[in-house]
């Protein structure tokens, strides 16, 4: 587990915890608010557990991903990468002032960018921009995301 | 406008044949509580919001919803894609297979087909919000429940992922409320529907 950042919480809270406000009106629902600046996985093992932050990592009867069918191949590192963007992007629509989570959002697009660059010349385009550089249309070459089993080429 | 990108948001990759776990994670894909309802409420709420905010964040949980849509999907289409007329008969899985065949439809678990009866679109920031914690958490109420169903490793390794992201869209629809009932009258909250009262 990461270790809080303690100028970030309030005294005696952890990651795990927000603070409410001491006066809020009544009959109205309140979520307390993750802390500015938490902390986070690094993009792999927040793919493999389902969220970027160890704060709102709350599995069920501790039934806990050890690892992800790609680990460790391109394709996984790119989905890892995607999806830390992505959950930094919900982290921001909340917490549109957290600069460190902003230069955090930044550097994981760019390393996508690179990481999906060596991934299309490798197996083909992603997106339709990706064919750009392609010498004839290989948007129908490999197979579609869904059919990935441990039977594909039998 | 959407573009569509050739990866899943989670890898899928499932061993067995196994239509008897399809049956109810089909649940999942056009039930009650499943991927489509969530994409589709909070995809046609976003329209009423009040703040750019809150349309970003409908927006952007949205449109993971619709990657979580096809995840559950290429479950089930890896679950039944090989199976034989015997595995069908088997795993009592002839009132879809009839229907269906392989063919991934959305429907609940008990075979009513999805309706838009599943998701509430009221127009009212307040109450559309919490329709949507609501909806987080009976998402992840049937995903705990499909985990304790199904003894398959390499299904359970996409559910607990989807599970858990039902836990985070809770957290952010939870602080988009907050930030909201922030800005009304503090006397009174329900003075008036920001989504309509400008």
């Amino acid at each position: 587990m990461e270790t809080m950042k303690p100028d970030m919480m309030p005294q005696g809270c952890d990651a795990k915890f927000g603070v409410l406000p001491a006066c809020a009106p009544l009959a109205t629902s309140w979520v307390p608010p993750q802390g500015m600046n938490p902390p986070m996985y690094a993009p792999e093992e927040a793919l493999t557990r389902g969220t970027l932050f160890p704060g709102l990592d709350l599995p069920f009867m501790n039934m806990v991903n050890k690892s992800n069918p790609y680990a460790g191949t391109p394709l996984g590192e790119l989905m890892a990468l995607t999806f830390m963007a992505k959950e930094l992007q919900l982290y921001l629509d909340t917490h549109p002032d957290d600069q460190d989570a902003f230069k955090a959002l930044k550097d994981t697009l760019a390393l996508k960018r690179e990481g999906a660059k060596r991934y299309v010349k490798l197996y083909g385009p992603l997106r339709l921009e990706d064919m750009e550089d392609s010498a004839s249309y290989d948007w129908l070459r490999g197979p579609w995301p869904w059919e990935y089993c441990e039977r594909m080429g039998k | 406008m959407f573009s569509y990108v050739k990866s899943l948001e989670y890898p899928v990759k499932i061993k067995n044949t196994n239509p008897a776990l399809a049956k109810f994670i089909i649940s999942q894909y056009g039930g009650p509580d499943g991927e489509m309802s969530a994409s589709l409420r909070y995809l046609s709420q976003r329209y009423s919001m009040p703040t750019p905010q809150l349309r970003g964040l409908l927006t952007d949980i949205g449109v993971e919803e619709l990657g979580h849509f096809e995840l559950v999907a290429a479950i089930i289409h890896q679950l039944t894609r090989d199976m034989t007329p015997e595995e069908v008969k088997k795993a009592g899985f002839e009132t879809y297979f009839v229907d269906h065949t392989a063919g991934i439809y959305p429907q609940f678990a008990s075979g009513t087909p999805w309706t838009a009866a599943t998701i509430g679109v009221k127009g009212d920031t307040i109450t559309d919000l919490t329709e949507d914690m609501g909806a987080e958490q009976k998402a992840r109420t049937t995903y705990d429940n499909i985990l304790r169903l199904s003894d398959d490793p390499d299904v359970n390794n996409v559910i607990k992922f989807l599970r858990e992201r039902e836990v985070v869209h809770f957290q952010r629809f939870g602080e988009a409320l907050g930030k909201t009932l922030e800005m009304l009258d503090q006397k009174n909250v329900y003075y008036m529907n920001p989504s309509f009262d400008k």
